[in-house]
């Protein structure tokens, strides 16, 4: 049995995941509400309002309370000396290794929510896959840039 | 080194307008088709104004294509100098672009009808960077000796940077190189290729888009009218009709993949791949062999039970047929013992008689249970609408289950060393073979359900093209599969 990678993203991801199913909640919402109008304004079968109450309901449950928890207490990353290990996944664990003299670039990414929470997701390229660490502290997403880009810094294999 | 200036054969000049104006020909056939030939010269017609319009901006664009060509062959220069191939062209926006030597991946030929004719040859000069499918340089149309003179000019300034004393000397070794080939296709293999080949899809797809085309002239209805009474005649009539169209396509497919294979042969010349192929329209397509990021051998059920297969090479940077897929594939149609003989002569310190460690017996249901989700309200819906002729659709469950067992028996994979080695199928037998330092990635996913079994899936991911290929095997037991990871490890 392979031990899990060691360390876990900042618990502050989870609470932005949170409010991204937020946002995706009230989107459908409003969806939800024009076909309800929809419905009694042309009178279309009544089911369309208890599927669209349901969609609703489900989206809040799911993508706010229970999908975020599963997801950030699965999701682990560890990066060491000749390897870069992630795990993660929803229903299925997925973990996947990237070795550092295969790593080409790293890009950290920073969007409006998570610059609020002083977050940032870090991208891994290898040649041709891309590997994406979400919602890290941004100040220990910016070291762990420096350390990758220094570690693959190894004299090179060819591609 | 020389420094005169060459410029690209006149045909060119042709070639390049002729392709502009073969890529205008179906718009305009659409257009002419759906305005239902509703065109008059007459000034009192309503359509005159279409006619005018339609025929002039048509006019104007083929023009266009005619120029296009003229100033492309007018414009278009290369040379060599300081160890670079330098090329220059453009009329407005002069466009400039040096190629050094060292960088050149490839260089491949491509004689259609018109090159030949004149004994030209067009050259697609491919580095790593090539993007898109999209040669760095392509030279429409030049001699053939001007073309040997690029290879020439493109070892000396490979063999200055190695060795610069002993430069003179190789070269007088290279001009004898003719090397035999290691691979031809006999007419045989060629006749079984283009019968077996997947071929007919295509062309039956292209029926049916032709068709879709003329739906406004073929008078559906009338047809339908006429077919419903065509089905009282009987089935049998209706049943040849379709026969008399599949064998057709058929035919089609067939002699299209004759003419494009003909005369198929690989050849290795120094540390490259060469291969060439077709009858009318020829094509030498080059590969450096340290490229290669992995192999893969494909074996459709039809060729696995006749002992056939098919080679495909995965290869990074810019490359491949017509542009269009970074796959090579190196052997179309091979016996299955020849390519182990062939590829182990190519590639000698690979191991290509990989014994398998299969998936475990207790993986097998998650080989078709998974396919249950989809299966069960298809299912359903089908009996229910469809009752009783729906419940035909119950049939699907056995076969499922069927091809689950058979993809069961096909996953594992073998480490030697330093090289992988993955079979899994969907339905073709694929046996993908890598080495360690060509993987850029492996990855392993688990489910609930195969945690609680103690079985994982894996996967590794080459470097193909411009982005990568993945071979998965599903459901190994374990610790096979963390036996893999840690082997990926160090």
């Amino acid at each position: 049995m392979r031990a899990q990678p060691i360390h876990q993203i900042s618990r502050k991801g989870l609470t932005v995941w949170r409010l991204y199913g937020v946002i995706q909640t009230l989107v459908l919402l409003i969806v939800a509400v024009l076909v309800s109008y929809g419905t009694y304004y042309f009178e279309w079968p009544l089911f369309i309002y208890y599927i669209a109450g349901a969609i609703v309901v489900l989206s809040a449950v799911l993508s706010v309370f229970i999908f975020p928890k599963i997801r950030w207490e699965r999701w682990r990353y560890e990066v060491r000396e000749h390897e870069i290990e992630v795990q993660h996944g929803l229903f299925v664990v997925k973990r996947t290794l990237i070795p550092m003299v295969r790593v080409q670039h790293v890009d950290t990414t920073q969007g409006p929510i998570l610059k609020k929470h002083d977050l940032g997701n870090i991208s891994i390229s290898t040649a041709a896959t891309v590997h994406t660490i979400p919602a890290l502290v941004m100040d220990e997403a910016d070291l762990l840039r420096a350390r990758i880009s220094e570690l693959a810094r190894v004299a090179e294999d060819d591609v | 080194m020389s420094k005169e200036i060459n410029r690209l054969h006149p045909i060119s000049a042709v070639i390049t307008s002729v392709k502009a104006l073969k890529s205008m020909i179906l718009p305009i056939a659409i257009i002419i088709i759906s305005n239902g030939f509703n065109f008059s010269l007459n000034f009192r017609s309503d359509h005159f104004f279409d006619t005018i319009l339609l025929f002039g901006v048509w006019g104007v664009a083929a023009l266009l294509a005619l120029m296009g060509g003229i100033i492309k062959w007018r414009t278009f220069v290369y040379w060599f100098e300081d160890g670079e191939l330098r090329i220059k062209y453009g009329l407005f926006v002069k466009k400039k672009r040096y190629i050094p030597f060292e960088r050149i991946q490839s260089l491949n030929y491509n004689e259609g009808i018109f090159h030949r004719i004149f004994g030209l040859v067009k050259v697609q000069v491919e580095t790593a960077g090539s993007k898109g499918g999209k040669p760095e340089v392509e030279l429409t149309a030049i001699r053939k000796a001007a073309a040997d003179v690029i290879e020439l000019e493109m070892r000396r300034a490979k063999n200055e940077g190695v060795n610069p004393l002993h430069a003179e000397q190789e070269e007088v070794v290279e001009e004898s190189v003719s090397t035999p080939a290691i691979y031809h296709m006999s007419m045989r293999d060629l006749l079984v290729l283009a019968t077996t080949s997947g071929g007919i899809g295509v062309v039956l797809s292209g029926l049916a888009a032709i068709a879709s085309q003329f739906s406004d002239i073929i008078p559906y209805e009338t047809v339908f009218h006429e077919l419903a009474d065509f089905v009282k005649i009987g089935a049998f009539l209706v049943a040849l009709t379709v026969m008399f169209i599949l064998i057709v396509a058929w035919v089609v497919s067939v002699l299209i993949t004759l003419i494009n294979y003909y005369d198929y042969t690989v050849r290795i010349e120094e540390d490259k791949l060469i291969l060439t192929k077709g009858l009318l329209e020829k094509k030498r397509i080059t590969l450096p062999l340290n490229r290669i990021q992995a192999i893969r051998i494909v074996e459709n059920p039809l060729r696995q039970l006749t002992g056939f297969a098919t080679v495909v090479v995965e290869s990074a940077g810019g490359n491949g047929e017509d542009g269009m897929d970074k796959k090579i594939t190196l052997f179309p149609l091979i016996k299955k013992q020849d390519c182990m003989e062939s590829l182990e002569h190519l590639f000698p310190e690979m191991n290509w008689y990989p014994s398998f460690t299969r998936s475990p017996k207790k993986a097998r249901s998650f080989f078709y249970r998974i396919d249950f989700i989809w299966l069960v309200p298809i299912i359903g819906a089908c009996s229910y609408f469809f009752y009783p002729y729906g419940l035909l659709s119950l049939l699907l469950i056995p076969l499922t289950i069927l091809l689950g067992i058979w993809q069961h028996k096909t996953a594992g994979y073998q480490i030697d060393g330093k090289q992988l080695a993955l079979q899994y199928r969907v339905f073709s037998r694929v046996t993908l073979i890598m080495e360690k330092k060509r993987i850029q990635s492996m990855g392993s996913t688990q489910s609930y359900f195969q945690k609680r079994k103690n079985v994982m899936s894996i996967k590794a991911t080459v470097m193909s093209g411009a982005s990568g290929t993945t071979g998965s095997v599903s459901s190994l037991e374990q610790h096979d599969a963390e036996t893999i990871l840690s082997w990926y490890e160090h």
